[in-house]
């Protein structure tokens, strides 16, 4: 049955109803967004491009780190996430289910001082491989500061969500497909590269999209994690540049940059989610 | 997993025996308990750690010294603080969100699809260069470093849970009830209040759950906006852990971690069907 189309007076009212929530976001998100946009081409009073010309100068070899660590983040994301995913829709394993869901519900400065001590040149991974006797006391691990360590981290932040998203396009393929395969003999691995991937193939880009939006735009994870010295992460360079130099001008220009990155996967994201 | 050990894990195909694909599962399942509770347990150990010297895989001495701290000074302070400004910002944003998640998934709210987009961006966008920029504003505004500035900045996150959720609530029980209802001669008023508000209920507790979580363990905003002067658990555990005091931030993180982890066993059993339809529609 067609709703009947709402009187002005009705209308009125549902727009009242949702101005609180709209100025909230409009005035703690909107403004301050288009305020970074803006602030990003003023330098000592006067309009430039000289915060671009010191990101470019200062932090291009930072902004090139960030895409790279996302890139090998989605990678290991997706590289355990498949599979899994594959497995869950094909076979019922609830503890498997269960503890693939435990880091979403794990915060991510947690996950940044709990990846810090684990993966630390001296840290637990070290101590427990050492106690097993498979390296020497005097072995360094070596990667737990490194882009390595960053993308462990944040694939193991990530891999909860997008094995959700995965399981939920997964499970919208027809079984007969899947029994079709199988009566050709197809097993687990066959039926998920053959069948279940090619499939939910705009899910996964949705999915793999969400995942490097946010590893681009990682913050807490890449604090926790940081070291002095060598490339870092964008929003690091950010969070220094804003509260310890309060340059807000440079500050903005490397918020640009970010949105830039962030720009494209969110257009699709976006336009996917409003279908 | 390798492809290998997947492929072992395919059922039975008469030339397997049962025992080895029990094996497999076992494997898989141990690898995936040290891969996703190892770096977890490091924490436990070093909460309880008072002595510890490389390379021993225990610590010397074992305590709870550390964890004695959480009912005195900063630390109770912080989560006393948090918990407040998280419970202020769910009431909020259930308040706010509720009447535009109801208009938009009934489809009347005019420019419907634009509103609901603007709630995605703080999602689809970095928070951080966002935030920061807000901490400018918010001290132009005297905002800046109150529990106010800190709830706002909480509440603009939080409704990107609290609208897509409630959204997807409002959509999945249908309209045929309230139809009814309106034929029988109820008002939209009374049919909201009667029946489209009570049988939202569960998914409406579900988003407040996600909310109270969320701002619980908001970060970026609350140390942009609110630091040094309100500090809540993350923020208290991100300035331990910059002292190296490994011991107050394993605690801390732990404390973190509680509520989420009674969200978990809650969504398993409570939630489950509307907390998968959230993360299908974001």
């Amino acid at each position: 049955m067609r709703v009947p189309r709402a009187r002005p007076v009705e209308q009125l009212l549902w727009w009242m109803a949702a101005v609180p929530a709209t100025a909230v976001i409009v005035v703690g998100f909107g403004v301050p967004l288009l305020q970074s946009l803006a602030a990003s081409f003023v330098r000592d009073g006067r309009i430039t491009l000289a915060n671009y010309e010191l990101v470019y100068r200062l932090y291009g070899q930072d902004v090139v780190y960030t895409v790279l660590v996302a890139a090998a983040g989605l990678v290991l994301t997706f590289g355990a996430g498949i599979p899994l995913a594959g497995y869950l829709r094909l076979h019922a394993a609830p503890t498997v289910e269960f503890l693939l869901k435990i880091p979403l519900f794990v915060p991510f400065v947690v996950v940044g001082h709990a990846m810090r001590i684990f993966l630390a040149p001296r840290g637990t991974l070290l101590s427990v491989l050492h106690a097993l006797g498979l390296i020497s006391p005097d072995a360094s691990l070596g990667f737990g500061q490194t882009w390595l360590g960053l993308a462990i981290a944040l694939a193991w932040k990530h891999l909860a969500l997008i094995v959700l998203l995965l399981m939920g396009a997964f499970r919208a393929v027809d079984e007969s497909y899947l029994e079709a395969a199988r009566g050709f003999g197809a097993g687990t691995i066959r039926q998920i590269w053959a069948v279940l991937v090619p499939m939910s193939a705009s899910s996964l880009a949705l999915a793999a999209v969400l995942a490097l939006t946010s590893m681009l735009a990682s913050f807490s994870i890449p604090l926790m994690m940081s070291r002095g010295s060598g490339p870092q992460m964008l929003m690091i360079d950010l969070y220094y540049r804003f509260g310890q130099h309060g340059d807000f001008g440079v500050a903005s220009a490397l918020g640009v940059v970010s949105y830039l990155l962030a720009s494209g996967a969110a257009y699709y994201y976006l336009r996917t989610v409003s279908r | 997993m390798s492809a290998r050990a997947a492929d072992a894990l395919a059922p039975p195909a008469g030339r397997y025996p049962g025992l080895l694909v029990a094996t497999a599962r076992a494997a898989l399942v141990a690898l995936l308990c040290a891969v996703i509770i190892g770096p977890l347990l490091g924490l436990v150990v070093w909460s309880v750690a008072e002595r510890w010297y490389w390379p021993a895989l225990v610590p010397q001495a074992v305590g709870l010294k550390y964890w004695a701290r959480i009912t005195r000074g900063d630390l109770f302070g912080a989560l006393v603080r948090g918990v407040t400004i998280a419970v202020i910002t769910t009431a909020l944003a259930l308040l706010t969100a509720i009447p535009v998640s109801y208009a938009a998934a009934r489809k009347r709210l005019p420019l419907g699809p634009v509103v609901l987009m603007l709630f995605l961006l703080p999602q689809a966008f970095p928070q951080l260069p966002v935030f920061a920029s807000a901490a400018v504003l918010f001290y132009r505004w005297n905002l800046a470093g109150t529990m106010a500035g800190v709830v706002l900045i909480h509440l603009v996150g939080g409704l990107v849970y609290a609208v897509w959720t409630m959204t997807a609530v409002f959509r999945s029980i249908g309209e045929d009830l309230e139809e009814a209802a309106i034929n029988l001669g109820a008002s939209m008023t009374y049919t909201f209040f009667r029946i489209a508000l009570p049988l939202a209920a569960p998914g409406i507790v579900a988003s407040a759950i996600l909310v109270f979580i969320y701002s619980l363990d908001e970060f970026t905003g609350t140390l942009l906006v609110g630091a040094p002067y309100v500090t809540t658990l993350p923020v208290y555990m991100y300035t331990a852990s910059l002292g190296y005091e490994m011991q107050i931030a394993s605690v801390t993180a732990l404390v973190l971690m509680a509520p989420g982890v009674v969200l978990l066993v809650l969504m398993e059993r409570f939630l489950r069907a509307e907390y998968l339809a959230f993360f299908g529609r974001l």
